[in-house]
């Protein structure tokens, strides 16, 4: 049985027209990392809102190491552990007063309690700073400490929601290495962001959102069969205004079959880079447009997102 | 109840660590209390005594002499200090140096114009009506008598506009002033009255006769300038209370001062849950096992524990420097009650309000207009009975009364009539606050 079974689900805030997150379905297996990857506003938080049991689906059902989120909520918040996008943590309170207050909070206490927040505190490499107020704490150590409470009771699923936004490389490498940490261990991971290389480099499976729909679901390895061969180009223009002037006029040539702009930047998806570059040239310089730089990738998710959307994954 | 309490120690915690909310709530109302005693008296003594006041007495006649009598009688002359002067000029610089706090100018003609028809006797007949004894107005010559009720009747008939007596205060003598003219009013409250039925026997003498009669003027006529200044005035100024402690700004202020910053504390608390939301906490919290309603009465709880820290700590503060709040039994109770009404009212500010910005400004006006309405800066025995009635919407204003009581020397017992008054009170705020909660919580 899935660990995360969810069906047809979907969210309409009344505040807006539009859903939200629309009739998605996918399944989590147990000791899983599976990545919802998509732009800010796609619908990941929302999904994993609903799936925490903050919000109420507007339609769909979801089931949490087999409790319904409706009507056995108690039962989900049991089984998972939250690492919201925003630092849930009491400036005020020290690292050791806030993983204390959390565990109480998730039925934990005595010296099992004390034992585990001795244990984080070892494993996010803050235990020298236990008693040190959190407001005095780096970005990068409140995003530990952060993770570290949505760990609290070793529960079954971790939800991490964007967790290595805004923080320094180190952090951000401790926080990824730490989650691959948890896989070896056969922890179950739901995983959401907007960098397609974090998703590729932690994830079993990967669901595409956009615009509150899942519009692919499978590996790295299925989802890059859906662009073939293609590789990706990109262009830095000198004339920040004229990318998507390029990016139009590309879109009519045979050998490119996605093209986006953005900022200056001109992203294309290409079946062979070095047929397509010298047309690509060509057209810019028929614009009056000159190229700063030309970047040539291997397919990736950022292709795919291109090729599904047509948009650029940050578009 | 375990995360119940874990919640509201969370909410102390995290309020005793903020030094903003410190300042807020314990080191402002001690500051305001100090200052506010320092004005107008500490101790346990009268808060007025030997006020310097001038009397510049300038009747031709005697029934000015009722003031005098106030002035020197034992209840004012406690508080009053008063110089008679002669010199108007002398007298109005001297209070406009702020040498003393007032000047009063009773008019030369002030008895000639207070009751003309005694006056005319005395300038006629050569009689005093006002010292004479019944024998010797029952003695009187019927002609004498008869001319009595023809100057009765002249004076009825006469127009006379009112006298004045001017009180010539200085601007830096506020509260002096003010209860000088406090005691010169309720003088000449009673001065009237005994006017008006001095005039009623006289009227029964002069125009319907008779022997009876004639005893009855001479005594009014007689009593009329000593009556006035020596019997008990109707309405005393300084507030005695039953336990023989008199009333004083430090008592009254120390524990106005704490419900009106309680109020504060618990608005801002209230105010948390919004600034939670926003924070993230709140979303955490409301996925991790524990029901919705735990959440919610453990930071009510421990908005409620925090109050009733803060309410024992200014007590604790304010009997150190003198200030005496009542039997410790009535007072703890008080206490809670109060917090929990108080905790109602940021309940119901927090419930309503969208965003914690608006709790906050709701919260200060709501706090600032209680403390305004519910005597928080002034006696509220000074305000008309209508407001005092309006009032009791608020906690402060039965946290006023309440304290007010206990400090008068009544205990717990006593208190229990207005103890239930806020219990009814704390309901209907918890009852109107459910519902914008179950709002939020869905939302």
């Amino acid at each position: 049985m899935a660990l995360v079974a969810v069906n047809h689900l979907t969210k309409k805030y009344k505040s807006s027209d539009r859903k939200a997150v629309d009739d998605v379905s996918f399944e989590i297996h147990s000791g899983e990392i599976f990545s919802l990857l998509g732009p800010n506003g796609a619908g990941k938080t929302t999904t994993i809102s609903m799936l925490s049991t903050l919000l109420r689906p507007t339609a769909g059902t979801a089931n949490v190491n087999g409790y319904n989120v409706q009507r056995e909520p108690m039962g989900v918040r049991r089984s998972i552990g939250v690492v919201p996008q925003e630092l849930a943590l009491y400036a005020e309170l020290s690292a050791e007063e806030n993983l204390r207050f959390w565990g109480e909070m998730q039925g934990l206490g005595g010296a099992a309690l004390q034992t585990e927040i001795a244990e984080k505190l070892e494993l996010m490499d803050l235990t020298a700073r236990a008693r040190d107020r959190v407001k005095t704490f780096s970005g990068g150590m409140k995003r530990r400490l952060n993770l570290a409470v949505g760990l609290l009771g070793n529960p079954p699923l971790v939800i991490l929601d964007e967790p290595t936004v805004a923080i320094d490389p180190q952090s951000r490498r401790y926080i990824l290495d730490y989650i691959k940490e948890l896989h070896a261990q056969g922890v179950s991971v739901l995983y959401t962001t907007h960098y397609m290389e974090e998703a590729q480099e932690l994830s079993d499976r990967i669901g595409i959102i956009d615009q509150g729909k899942l519009i692919a679901l499978g590996s790295w390895e299925e989802l890059a069969q859906l662009v073939g061969q293609d590789e990706t180009l990109h262009l830095k223009l000198h004339q920040v205004d004229g990318g998507q002037r390029l990016a139009e006029a590309l879109s009519t040539l045979k050998s490119i079959h996605q093209s986006s702009a953005h900022d200056g930047e001109v992203v294309l998806n290409v079946k062979a880079a070095e047929v397509a570059l010298p047309f690509v040239l060509a057209k810019a310089s028929e614009l009056g447009l000159s190229i700063h730089t030309v970047e040539i990738r291997e397919p990736n998710l950022e292709t795919v997102f291109l090729h599904l959307t047509g948009r650029a994954l940050r578009d | 109840m375990r995360k119940l309490i874990t919640l509201a120690l969370k909410e102390v915690r995290l309020t005793f660590r903020d030094v903003g909310a410190l300042v807020t709530m314990l080191v402002t109302p001690l500051g305001l209390t100090l200052a506010m005693a320092a004005a107008f008296g500490m101790g346990g003594s009268n808060t007025f005594a030997d006020v310097p006041v001038l009397l510049l007495n300038q009747d031709e006649g005697k029934f000015s002499n009722f003031l005098s009598a106030v002035f020197e009688s034992a209840e004012v002359s406690a508080l009053l200090a008063v110089e008679t002067v002669s010199d108007e000029a002398a007298a109005r610089a001297r209070v406009d140096a702020a040498e003393v706090a007032a000047l009063v100018i009773v008019p030369s003609d002030f008895s000639q114009r207070t009751l003309p028809f005694l006056a005319a006797t005395e300038s006629e007949l050569g009689l005093d009506l006002t010292t004479l004894s019944q024998t010797e107005v029952e003695a009187l010559p019927p002609e004498t008598t008869q001319r009595l009720a023809q100057l009765y009747q002249q004076s009825l008939a006469s127009e006379r506009d009112p006298v004045s007596i001017e009180i010539y205060g200085s601007p830096e003598w506020p509260i002096s002033t003010t209860v000088l003219k406090g005691i010169v009013a309720q003088a000449v409250e009673r001065l009237n009255i005994t006017i008006q039925s001095t005039t009623q026997l006289l009227s029964r003498l002069f125009i319907q006769g008779g022997g009876e009669s004639q005893s009855l003027a001479a005594a009014a006529g007689g009593g009329l300038t000593t009556n006035v200044g020596t019997t008990e005035l109707p309405v005393r100024l300084n507030i005695i209370s039953p336990s023989g402690r008199p009333f004083n700004w430090l008592d009254y202020i120390s524990a106005s001062m704490a419900v009106f910053f309680l109020m504060f504390t618990v608005t801002s608390g209230g105010r948390t849950l919004l600034a939670e939301r926003v924070a993230g906490t709140l979303p955490r919290l409301l996925i991790s096992p524990t029901p919705a309603l735990t959440i919610l009465w453990g930071k009510m709880a421990g908005t409620a524990l925090t109050g009733m820290l803060q309410m024992c700590l200014l007590w604790g503060a304010t009997t150190l420097i003198g200030a005496y709040w009542g039997t410790p039994s009535g007072v703890l109770v008080a206490i809670m009650m109060l917090v929990l009404s108080a905790t109602g009212v940021g309940a119901l500010i927090s419930a309503w309000a969208k965003t914690s910005g608006q709790a906050g400004a709701l919260g200060t006006a709501v706090t600032l207009t209680a403390a305004a309405l519910s005597g928080s800066f002034f006696p509220r025995v000074g305000m008309p009975a209508w407001l005092r009635s309006v009032s009791l919407i608020l906690p402060n204003a039965w946290g006023i009364e309440i304290f007010s009581a206990l400090q008068s020397g009544q205990g717990l017992v006593d208190i229990l009539p207005l103890l239930g008054g806020v219990l009814l009170l704390t309901l209907v705020y918890y009852a109107a606050a459910l519902p914008g909660f179950r709002r939020q919580f869905e939302g």
